[in-house]
């Protein structure tokens, strides 16, 4: 069973994100999602709608960036917008000129590169006023300038009230975009929460780097009594210092008020990928049932995009 | 056409006259393979193709070639490459009616049929003359059902296959014998009888047989052209199931 027991609970308005390592399901908990799934047992509520008995009014509402699909190689820009048009249509052009694509309009898509056609596929999935947006792995091959601009359009279009769902192996992209992060292993959600509620639970150790070839000693008795710390070493003249977060500030301050600036001073301040690493590398043994959220193949059911 | 089934149709239709595969196998082959060998035996009437103008006979034949090139080779090959590719995924994630796609391309197929049928003539016409249709009404019967039971094979053999390459080899590999004995070929009473048979019931076979007999008035061919309608209704209820998006 590639997913199992999932528990997926996506509000109205908000950008959540999916996470895990290859094969955890994810992309088939969005098939499922959009039915073109069909789960073997279970519930599952998109908008209100069955996805797979209610499939003609469900996917009108849904826009969708699929992974491992393409469009007719000998289809063009101008015209693959005009397939895809219905009559909830936003203004193809607009979206064309927003993703950069306005002079690429006449070609076809089999000349279009990678990002091209990932930015392509973005203007299909936002074209018709969807009300969730399924995006899965959204930035693959695109440039950093690329990705910033197709961040800053996921932003507005969820000022705008979408909902978004968010596939994606780019932890600092589900750091900037999603509200929430769910992150799935062998089929099953082990944990969900805002990205820094993540971080906070599972990559909490931040580490402080510093040479100081003749570091006063009531320095280091200070970083070790200093709240929060766990560890502090010292090879040579390059100290390591090991605890919460919130000891980056502690450890600056006291390195100012002893008049010691070192000029190596490296903060590693740990993030989702952090997270996402200790929850897979931590929990292989343990049982998922989190508080986590919810959709499903098997087991019960939620709400994508509703109000409850 | 703003409908689902209009946009699809629209852009298929772009893409048809973008394709190789079909300018060549739908347009081109017939024509030329007509012209070749309705000029190889001649225009004096011939007991082996039952007393008829052998040129006239093959001019009644490869309607059924453009048909058969529609739904043995164009089809599977499209939408096996769709299917291959992801394109079907992306028409049923963008909420296209279920059954639009089948729609669109029986559509598409049969306008296919409809404008290279009218080539294949308007070039015949001055080379060998269109003969005259002794028996137009079930003529003007087999056309339509042949195209509607080859296009829906073709759907059906397109949703079977799991690659464009696959769709090809075996679309070529029933295309070819089915020409070859079934309609551009030699005439059946020069086939030995072991060939015959193989032939006889060939879905080109049928089609051709109740769409020459009629026209050049060698009889009404009603078996064949009953043969035709039950591959029609067969293939076309398999097919739309098959194609659902």
């Amino acid at each position: 069973m590639v997913v199992d027991g999932l528990d997926l609970d996506v509000p109205t308005g908000e950008i959540v994100g999916l996470i895990g390592a290859n094969g955890a399901g994810k992309t088939t908990t969005v098939e499922c999602i959009q039915g073109l799934r069909k789960p073997d047992t279970g519930q599952l509520r998109v908008l209100g709608f069955d996805p797979v008995t209610q499939a003609e009014q469900l996917r009108p509402l849904v826009g969708s960036q699929l992974q491992h699909s393409a469009l007719p190689d000998r289809l063009r820009v101008a015209e693959a917008l005009d397939l895809f048009s219905t009559a909830r249509a936003r203004d193809g052009g607009e979206l064309l000129e927003q993703f950069g694509l306005t002079p690429r309009r006449r070609s076809a898509f089999s000349s279009l590169s990678g990002g091209e056609r990932q930015r392509l596929f973005l203007i299909l999935a936002l074209l018709n006023r969807p009300r969730l947006v399924i995006l899965d792995e959204l930035t693959q091959g695109l440039d950093p300038a690329a990705r910033r601009n197709v961040w800053a359009a996921i932003r507005q279009l969820n000022d705008e009230g979408t909902t978004v769902l968010l596939v994606t192996h780019e932890m600092d992209e589900a750091e900037a975009l999603c509200d929430r992060v769910a992150v799935m292993r062998a089929g099953q959600v082990i944990d969900a929460g805002a990205p820094a509620d993540l971080v906070e639970r599972h990559a909490s150790t931040a580490v402080i780097r510093f040479s100081l070839p003749d570091p006063p000693a009531q320095l280091l008795d200070q970083v070790r009594r200093l709240d929060g710390v766990r560890e502090v070493s010292r090879s040579g003249a390059r100290v390591t210092v090991r605890g919460h977060r919130r000891i980056v500030a502690f450890v600056c301050a006291a390195l100012v008020r002893c008049e010691q600036v070192p000029s190596d001073l490296a903060i590693y301040q740990p993030g989702l990928e952090d997270a996402l690493l200790g929850l897979l590398d931590g929990d292989q043994g343990e049982q998922p049932g989190r508080p986590a959220s919810a959709a499903v193949t098997s087991g019960h059911s939620e709400l994508i995009g509703g109000r409850q | 056409m703003s409908t689902a089934v209009g946009r699809l149709v629209r852009a298929e239709l772009r893409l048809m006259t973008r394709d190789p595969l079909v300018l060549t196998f739908v347009f081109a082959f017939p024509i030329v393979t007509m012209l070749i060998i309705g000029g190889a035996f001649g225009t004096r009437p011939d007991p082996a193709f039952d007393g008829t103008n052998p040129s006239h006979w093959y001019v009644a034949s490869y309607l059924t070639v453009v048909i058969a090139a529609i739904g043995l080779v164009m089809l599977p090959v499209h939408l096996a490459s769709y299917r291959e590719r992801g394109v079907l995924r992306r028409f049923a994630a963008a909420g296209f009616p279920r059954w639009s796609f089948a729609i669109a391309q029986l559509i598409v197929g049969l306008l296919t049929t409809v404008v290279a049928c009218a080539l294949l003539l308007a070039v015949a016409a001055p080379v060998y003359g269109i003969p005259a249709v002794h028996d137009a009404w079930r003529v003007a019967v087999a056309l339509p059902l042949g195209a509607v039971a080859f296009v829906s094979l073709g759907v059906l053999l397109g949703s079977l296959l799991p690659s464009a390459r696959s769709a090809q080899a075996v679309g070529l590999l029933l295309f070819f014998p089915s020409f070859l004995l079934g309609a551009g070929g030699p005439p059946p009473h020069v086939m030995g009888s072991v060939v015959k048979q193989v032939a006889g019931p060939l879905p080109l076979t049928l089609l051709t047989n109740a769409v020459r007999a009629p026209w050049l008035g060698l009889g009404p061919a009603t078996g064949s052209l009953i043969g035709v309608a039950v591959l029609a209704v067969v293939a076309s209820a398999v097919a739309a199931r098959r194609t659902a998006l």
